[in-house]
């Protein structure tokens, strides 16, 4: 059994087998030579697993970040958050973690902003004379705060996993988005004064004015789905599908950013981005479905209590655990196979799986951009078109950075649940 | 005939763009119509729930047809051509044999629906369509992953 469940997809995976196939492969095995289990159960979690109202949310929020990454909503954006920063030293930079967090309240997907907002900050920064491995870290570091802030679709994940709210979620990511938010902010304001560069500008309450005007109607979007979802007024499925509305609205008469043909594009590429989502949702679910069958999880949960953890223990063994694993998979897969066997570990030792699901994303938000392999170094220089090794080079600082976040996010529940109580 | 495939997925992509701008209207439409008119569309909810099962499926062979597949090739990138070319034959095999019993049972369960008659409680919608997504999107997948076989992509 553990040959079928776990060398199979092991070697698999190393080999470079697509991720689906890896699961449907170890699934297969499992059931025609392991388990006295009916063929039909293959289906019917392939399907069950996708027919979940929750998960509509997936490709509603895709498809409201692509249409909003498109055009000029990313550069009015900065506009306002440059007129806001600009006394600060180091404004271009603030510029950059303030800007990827509202992008972030806007889309669920971390890649998008690091091209969107890279692609207009860093010749910005280059030209302020910022070194070009700061910047280049700057931006890919940042974009990763995406999958924490909500909306986020990695929590839309977690949540239908682990069996969990999805506002609940949403409300605990919004203080540690915050937090890291602030602290690479104030890294890039004691970095600009060590080495001298950028001292910002003087305050320009007109330009602000105007700035604020001109983005207006992006910065609505956030505040229709977190205001809809927290009024109690839509679900986060219909908050999702209004963003959807709402941005093709936006970008269709007011910014004038997308033509008709091109709100049909984005909606293809939402398509392709939700396959290759969902189907690692659909076969993962039978994997975890064997193993829980196997009692796997249970027995888990019976040697760690024989281990005799603590929480705090246990929470630090989950985050060597979960940096490892985010460092080589994508958040998404990393969550659909571990999540069943986290969560019950987690529940058993009294930890709130909600601030769990936050702790879970920090680390998986880690891996996003830590050297070598993190997917946003790889999405930077192919949209920034810098070398790689100056991005690798950049990205340490922030590294820590985040690493002193998620110590705060773990050890400190209540920055995750103080929201909701 | 590969001109042929190649234009297939293009036109399931586009299809299925067209079923998610649906979904969304009709989730929407759902929102209007519980504050504007006190009353939802009976079994809208199911209908949003199978049109993403379709997307899932038939898209991953669309996908696919891309090798846009998330994979984990650290290792593999550094592969000499040899061994690359020993495990493009084993991904073949492992999607014909995988892959091929997910969708024979699939097709089996697809048939069961139909023999049953059953329908989805609210929209009364004939159970094998939703069901049959899974299938189609797996033999369109199998159908792929031969093509691109045959053309030396995968």
């Amino acid at each position: 059994m553990s040959f079928a469940l776990g060398i199979v997809p092991g070697v698999l995976l190393l080999l470079g087998f697509p991720l689906y196939l890896v699961l449907l492969a170890a699934v297969s095995i499992a059931l025609v030579f392991f388990m006295n289990i009916p063929y039909a159960a293959l289906h019917q979690n392939l399907f069950g697993a996708i027919d979940v109202f929750a998960l509509l949310a997936v490709p509603f929020f895709i498809y409201a970040g692509e249409l909003m990454g498109r055009g000029s909503v990313a550069r009015r954006l900065v506009d306002l958050v440059q007129a806001g920063a600009g006394p600060l030293r180091g404004s271009l930079g603030v510029t950059t973690v303030g800007t990827s967090a509202i992008f972030g309240a806007i889309s669920g997907a971390s890649a998008a902003t690091v091209a969107t907002i890279g692609r207009i900050m860093v010749p910005e920064m280059q030209r302020a004379r910022y070194p070009d491995k700061f910047g280049a870290g700057l931006v890919t570091a940042v974009g990763a705060i995406d999958i924490i802030i909500p909306p986020s679709i990695p929590m839309i994940v977690y949540a239908a996993a682990a069996n969990e709210s999805v506002p609940r979620l949403y409300a605990a990511g919004v203080l540690p988005g915050l937090l890291i938010a602030a602290l690479l902010a104030a890294y890039v304001v004691f970095y600009a004064r060590r080495h001298g560069f950028d001292p910002g500008t003087r305050f320009d309450a007109p330009a602000l004015r105007r700035a604020l005007g001109r983005s207006v109607w992006a910065l609505g979007a956030p505040v229709i789905i977190l205001g809809g979802i927290y009024g109690g007024i839509f679900s986060p499925t219909e908050s999702a599908a209004v963003a959807c509305v709402y941005a093709a609205l936006v970008t269709r008469f007011v910014y004038r950013d997308v033509s008709w043909g091109e709100i049909v594009d984005c909606a293809a590429v939402t398509v392709r981005i939700t396959a290759q989502i969902f189907i690692i949702v659909a076969c993962a679910s039978v994997y975890a479905w064997l193993l829980t069958v196997q009692q796997v999880p249970q027995a888990l949960v019976a040697w760690v209590q024989q281990q005799q953890l603590g929480p705090l223990e246990i929470l630090a063994a989950a985050n060597l655990l979960l940096l490892a694993v985010g460092c080589f998979v994508d958040p998404l897969s990393a969550i659909l196979v571990l999540t069943p066997l986290l969560v019950p570990i987690v529940k058993a030792a009294g930890i709130d799986t909600v601030h769990f699901g936050v702790v879970m994303m920090v680390n998986l938000a880690i891996g996003l951009f830590t050297p070598p392999f993190g997917i946003n170094i790889f999405v930077a220089q192919s949209a920034l078109k810098l070398p790689v090794e100056t991005i690798y080079r950049g990205l340490w600082p922030f590294v820590l950075i985040y690493l002193a976040a998620l110590a705060l996010v773990t050890y400190v529940p209540s920055i995750s649940l103080f929201l909701w109580r | 005939m590969e001109r042929a495939l190649e234009r297939l997925m293009r036109a399931i992509e586009r299809i299925l763009a067209l079923v998610l701008l649906a979904t969304i209207a009709l989730n929407f439409a759902n929102v209007v119509g519980r504050y504007a008119f006190g009353r939802t569309i009976t079994g809208a909810d199911e209908l949003q729930t199978y049109a993403m099962v379709w997307i899932a499926f038939l898209g991953a062979a669309v996908v696919a047809g891309r090798g846009e597949h998330l994979r984990m090739d650290i290792l593999a990138r550094r592969f000499s051509s040899s061994t690359k070319g020993v495990m493009r034959i084993a991904e073949l095999a492992v999607i014909l044999a995988a892959g091929g019993f997910a969708l024979w049972q699939s097709v089996r369960y697809v048939e069961s629906m139909l023999r049953l008659g059953a329908n989805s409680p609210m929209a009364q919608v004939p159970m094998w369509m939703p069901h049959s997504g899974v299938a189609a999107g797996l033999a369109l997948l199998i159908l792929v992953a031969l093509w691109r076989f045959a053309r030396r992509e995968l």
